[in-house]
This record gives C-alpha cells, structure tokens and sequence, in this order.
C-alpha cells in the first residue's frame, strides 16, 4: 500500500484572469516553435484572429485602410509582437507622421524600433531593401505610385532574408503586390466623447483578415485598440 | 598565475609640480590646478597650503576659491606634464627598457630583471626614486608590489621620496585594509561607473578590500557582473587580467606614413585618430581589447620615439589619441629654434607613426538578454541602420525617446541612430494641459492646415480666457478622409501658453474632435494658433 498523492484539485487554484496572462506570457516565451520555426507569434486578439496566430517570416502583410481607420494601429500591433521577442524592426516613414507614443503604448520596444525618414522616393525601394537585410519586420509606408519592378523585388527580398514586410500604403491605396496577409482596417466607434464634454477612450477596431493558403477564408476581428 | 611583480613610480599631484616647474613664483603660496570637466572647472589638484584651508580635489574653482582667499588658479596643461614627465621616464630607461607609462605622473615597470641586477627591491627602489629625484621628481614614491595595482597602492602608502616594498605573497594582507574607492579609477569603462560600484560596495557594508575579498568569487560575479568580479579579483591580489596576456597578431600592428611630414603634434593627433579606430576596430572584430600599446614615431632624420602605454579597463580611441598626443607634445617641440633644441628631442616632422597593440586581452562578454535578447540581431540591425545613415543622413535614421509634454508632437523626442538613448525623465509626470485618452498614432509634425467652422459657418475662436465663441459644427482638411465633414463630438479647448517667458511666446488652443458617424468617424487632434487651425495629429 503506497501513500496516495494529493490530487491535483487540492492545490490551490489561480483566478482565471491570472491564468489567462500565464498563458500569454507562455505563449510568448515558447522556447521551441519546431515546425512553425519560421513563425513569429503574435499574442492577444490579434493572435487570435491571425491564421496559425503568428506571423511567418519571408512574407508579406498588407495593411488598408482609410486615414483614420486604424490601419497604423494595426500595424504597431505587428510591429509590438515581434520587438517584445526581441527581434528589431524598422519603419519607412514618407512623410514623418508615425506617432512613436502610440507606439510605445501599444507594446513596441522602442530601443528595437528603428525609423528611417525617406525624403526622396527615388530611395524607397533601396531603403526597404535595406532594411530587410538587417531586421526582422519592416513597417514601409508605400509610396502612391511605388514602381511594380520594385514591389516584385522587395516582396522576393523579403522571402529571401526570411523577414516580414508590413506594407502600409497611403490612405485609400492598395498595396501593388503579392501579399500573403491582407489587413484592412475598417474603423470602429469612438466612445466616450460627446458633444462638448467627455474623454476620448480606446475603441474597438473591426479587421478583415484575408490572405493566401491557411488565411484564404475572408474573416473579420475585432481588436480592441486604441488611436 | 601569480601577478607579475612590478615597480610603481608615482609623483604626486603631478599637474601641480609642473604648474610649480613652469612658474617657480608659485612656490609657498596656495595654488590649485583646475580642468574643464563636466561640471565646469574643477579643482584637479591643490597645494598643501590650499589644502589647509579646506580646498579639495573635485571642488568647482568658485567654492575653493570662497574656501580660501588669495588663491591662485592655474588652467591644467596636459602637455606641460606630458614633457615633464617624459624627463622622469627617460631617466628610468637605464634601468629597463619595458617601462610602461600609465598617465603624466605614474609609470611602472616588471621589476623581476632589474630587481636582481641592482640587488632586491629595497635597492631598485632606492636606485629609481635617485634617478627620479636628478630628473626634478623630488617627490616621488615608490612602491613595489605583485599586480601594478597594488605596486601603486603601495606607493601611495610610501612617505614622499621613499619607497614601500610589499614581500611577494603579502600583496593581499596589504591591501586587506584599503577603502573600496581605490578601484573607482581601475573599474569599469568610464570613472563613473568605478564611481558607482565602489559607492554601492561601501553602502551593503563592504568598506574595504578584504571585505570584499572574502566573498565567494561566483558570488560577487553573479551579483556585481563583470565589473564586479574584476574589483574581487583586484582586491585579492590576484592578477588583473582575466586569461594570460597573448602576445597580439602581427597584422594588428596599424601604421601610417605622413607625407608630407607633420610638424605640428595636431596634425599627428589628427592622424593618430584615424589610425586608433582602424586598430580598435580590428581588436573588436578578433573579440579582443588591448590595454597596452606601444606608440611608435620616426622623424624625417630617421630618430625614433617608442613609448608603451597601459591603461586599466581598456584603451578606446579617445584615450589611445590622448597618450600619442602627450608622447609627441614632449618630442616634438614646435616652433623651437634649432638652439635652444635638446639634444633628445626630435629635429624633423613626423613621417610615421605605428601604434601597436603590446598586450591583448579578450573584451568584456555581453551578457545576452535572458528573453532572446540576441547580440548578433543587434549587431545585423545596427550595420544596416550605419549604411542607411551613410544613404540618407545622420538624421535620416532614428529612434525615439518618449517624454513629457502637452502636444503629441512634443511628447516624442528623436534620437539619431548611434547616438545615447537616455531616457527622459517620468513620462508619466503629470502635464497640466495635456490632451487625455489614447496616444494618436499620425502625428503631423508639421500641422496640415485645415477649417474649424461653426453652424453657422464661421471659423470658430477662442478668447483668451479660453471660451470659445461657438461650438465646432464642422472640420474640413486635407489629411481627413473625405476632406473633413461634420463634427459629430468634441472635447475642449485645452489652452496652452507656450514659452510665454520668451518673446516667442505664443498661445495654442488644442480640441479633440471626432468627424463623421458611428463606425466611419474619425477623432483628431484640432489645434488652432493666431486664428489658424490645424490638424496636428489623427488617431489611426
């Protein structure tokens, strides 16, 4: 007669809020991702709402969206779940209007998040091309009329160097090449604002997700997000 | 492996001797020898008379002056002391070629050849602080030890022109009672960094050497890191290099052939610059530092100059430039007339200058983040951000420092590639005027003009006590979707007075605005200036 082990059940059970962060951190922290090797997992609900929840490096992911949409927002959420791996990533701004707080409030290690002011067009492409050498995503505005030569090139770089291309095209454009991950940003309500009076509070931003292979069915999210 | 036994010569408050040497009015009277540091000029060095009246090393001159009246300030002439020093050196060669030449001041050397030649370390030791005191260092000490970190201790422990000689295997009991702040100069990269451990070893109650030295080496290590096991090391008498010296790759060696030949020590300095990157760029690649050159300079005559250099914790480039810059500033004299030339010094402009790395040691291990932090990512990451830099500007490639302020185009500040990232302060800190909610992610940092109308079709103004005139019915721009529309919610006016201490004091009135309905409706930041409004930022 041996000495029966306490039961599980009699240990001390955590909140279910606790172990929802547990998990996450879990998530995060996964040591081995054996044959999602090439994967980069995103955590909260846009893991969720993305195919296998991770993006795979060597691809690109297009994010649309009107002017106020939200499409940036989705963007640094990319940007947030791949620096707090400790990857880097890098952005392409055309015209210098990233806001880095917005940023940093969305989880992205600013220390790993490096910005690079494109003034001319005529370098956009080699800048892009650049920086998919050295980090692991690259945020690029897309210039209006990018070149189609230099979009083929840059989706083919990526594949190669194995880094992601997060694509963010000016308002009301599209992305002109291949993407394997199409985002677009659809808006959502601001609540907390009235006329006059009242604080502007995180929204809840809708997404549709739509893409190639695991990611062919069209789907909407919801991500709840700030500006 | 036992330290090697070495001989310590140091001339105390060497910049005031020489200060003494150059102008002998100084003599008798309180003097102090200031430098430009960081926090002005600071005392660097002071007589005893100054010192009687409560003038101490790190004071700015205006407080040691208060302290005491009638003091006399000297500016710090490096390359005063450079050639003072090179006299004291020179008079030391007899003795042993491998003298080591640390700063102006303090030179050592292995005394295990000489040591037996002259008969024991009593007798070198006599035979040096002779030679010194015929060179003009009357107030040498010397102090001989195992590890020249202790050789230098002792001669600290020596009275002026005397000599202290720590018998082998002692050199631990010796230092047992020493402060820890005696490894704030040998510890770390910069002084303050020494500063700042030494400061910490004091507070957990270990004061001095052998309280250190009796903790568990693994220990210290794991809780102090690298810096931390060096200080346990050194005060334990150990030896101060991690692994035994290698001798350095013969292609280590960095050359460069002046043509036409410098006569002036800046143009050689500026030279010795390029050529101290090209070097330590190379040790870097090789994973090794050097904390010994040998600086090597021939004239046009065919005269040559050969110093050997030592520094603790590593030479970078600046420190590296430093030392060529003191050995040439005591060679090559310019402007002297070929008369009142010594024989010693040098009769033409420079046609080479070597620096070669004497001694290398393996550089500092980085510790790699525990969550996938990678070195090699940073390193990849950082070559391409240098290139882009190179392509597009310094400023071309950023990164960015979140702090405080009302506006978002002010909370953000940008940091140049390569450039320090120091945090500002508290974020967090409370702005009185700042716009609250979510951070907007489009920050136009230069606003696009836009119209705030009200119902009836008329700008909207604010007073300056902040009412507004009427409520904003309707917001047109060129950044918004659609050119603008209806403002269906709004917040504000948030007033902000800005540089009102200044001539260029202006006013700005922020709203947070949100166009169009339900789902489609866009919140941005309005800020009207002068009459005029403008988007500064959208929430994306």
């Amino acid at each position: 007669m041996g000495v029966t082990p306490a039961a599980p059940a009699a240990l001390p059970r955590r909140d279910p809020e606790t172990r929802a962060r547990l998990r996450e951190i879990a998530g995060r922290s996964r040591p081995v991702t054996l044959a999602r090797e090439q994967s980069l997992t995103v955590t909260g609900r846009l893991g969720e709402a993305l195919p296998l929840g991770a993006l795979q490096r060597g691809t690109v992911v297009a994010v649309d969206g009107a002017r106020g949409a939200g499409a940036t927002s989705v963007a640094f959420s990319l940007v947030a779940a791949v620096t707090a791996t400790g990857e880097w990533a890098a952005a392409v701004e055309l015209e210098g209007t990233l806001g880095l707080e917005a940023a940093a409030r969305a989880g992205v290690a600013l220390e790993r998040f490096a910005v690079v002011r494109c003034g001319s067009r005529d370098r956009w492409a080699t800048t892009v091309a650049t920086l998919l050498d050295g980090v692991t995503l690259v945020l690029a505005e897309v210039p209006p009329h990018a070149r189609a030569g230099d979009v083929r090139r840059l989706v083919a770089r990526a594949r190669e160097r194995g880094a992601v291309l997060v694509a963010l095209p000016a308002p009301g454009a599209r992305w002109p090449g291949d993407a394997t991950l199409r985002l677009v940003a659809a808006g959502g309500c601001w609540p907390g604002l009235a006329r006059g009076g009242g604080l502007l509070e995180e929204r809840v931003l809708r997404l549709t997700i739509s893409g190639k292979g695991a990611a062919a069915r069209a789907h909407e999210a919801e991500l709840a997000r700030a500006g | 492996m036992p330290p090697e036994r070495t001989l310590a010569l140091w001339c105390p408050a060497w910049a005031l001797s020489t200060a003494r040497r150059v102008d002998p009015s100084l003599a008798g009277i309180p003097v102090v020898v200031v430098e430009r540091g960081a926090r002005g000029l600071v005392v660097c060095a002071a007589s005893p008379e100054a010192r009687a009246e409560g003038v101490r090393i790190g004071l700015r001159r205006r407080e040691a002056e208060a302290r005491c009246a009638g003091l006399t300030v000297v500016e710090r002439d490096s390359a005063a002391e450079a050639r003072a020093f090179e006299a004291v050196a020179r008079a030391t060669e007899p003795i042993t070629p491998a003298v080591v030449l640390e700063r102006p001041g303090v030179l050592t050397f292995p005394t295990r050849g000489p040591a037996r030649y002259f008969g024991g370390d009593e007798a070198l030791a006599a035979r040096v602080l002779a030679l010194a005191a015929d060179a003009g260092a009357a107030e040498a000490r010397v102090g001989v030890a195992d590890g020249s970190f202790a050789a230098r201790l002792a001669a600290r422990a020596a009275p002026p022109g005397t000599a202290h000689v720590v018998h082998s295997g002692g050199t631990r009991r010796f230092l047992a009672p020493w402060p820890v702040m005696v490894l704030a100069d040998v510890v770390g990269e910069r002084r303050e960094d020494g500063v700042a451990l030494a400061d910490l070893l004091t507070r957990l109650g270990l004061r001095t050497l052998g309280d250190l030295a009796a903790l568990p080496a693994s220990s210290v290590l794991a809780r102090f890191g690298v810096d931390g096991a060096r200080a346990h090391r050194l005060a334990a008498g150990d030896d101060e290099l991690t692994a035994p010296p290698a001798p350095p790759p013969p292609d280590l060696v960095a050359t460069a052939e002046l043509d036409p030949p410098a006569s002036r020590v800046d143009e050689a300095a500026f030279v010795a610059k390029a050529l101290a990157d090209d070097l330590l760029e190379r040790l870097a690649v090789l994973g090794l530092a050097c904390d010994r050159v040998v600086v090597e300079a021939e004239t046009e005559h065919g005269e040559r100059h050969v110093r050997c250099w030592r520094h603790e914790g590593g030479l970078t480039a600046a420190a590296l430039v430093a030392r060529v810059r003191w050995q040439l500033e005591a060679w090559l004299v310019d402007g002297a007339s070929e008369c009142d030339r010594q024989d010693d010094e040098a009769t033409g402009g420079l046609v080479l200058l070597r620096l070669a790395p004497d001694r290398v040691v393996p550089a500092q291990a980085r510790q790699l983040g525990f969550w996938g932090g990678d070195a090699a990512a940073h390193d990849r990451a950082a070559r391409v951000l240098a290139r882009l830099q190179g392509m597009l500007g310094h400023d071309a490639v950023v990164t960015a420092v979140v702090g405080g302020g009302r506006a978002p185009s002010e909370r953000v500040r940008w940091v140049p590639w390569g450039e320090p990232r120091e945090d500002a302060d508290a974020p967090g800190a409370p702005w009185p005027g700042l716009v609250p909610g979510p951070a907007p992610a489009r920050v136009h940092r230069e606003p696009v003009a836009a119209e705030l109308l009200d119902a009836a079709g008329s700008p909207v103004r604010v007073s300056g006590r902040g009412e507004a005139s009427a409520e904003p019915a309707v917001l047109r721009c060129a950044a918004l979707p659609g050119g603008g529309g209806d403002v269906t919610a709004w917040a504000g006016p948030w007033l902000h007075d800005l540089r009102w201490w200044t001539r260029a004091r202006r006013r700005r009135v922020l709203w947070q605005v949100v166009v169009g309905h339900g789902e489609d409706g866009v919140a941005c930041l309005v800020a009207l200036e002068r009459g005029r409004a403008a988007v500064e930022a959208v929430y994306d």
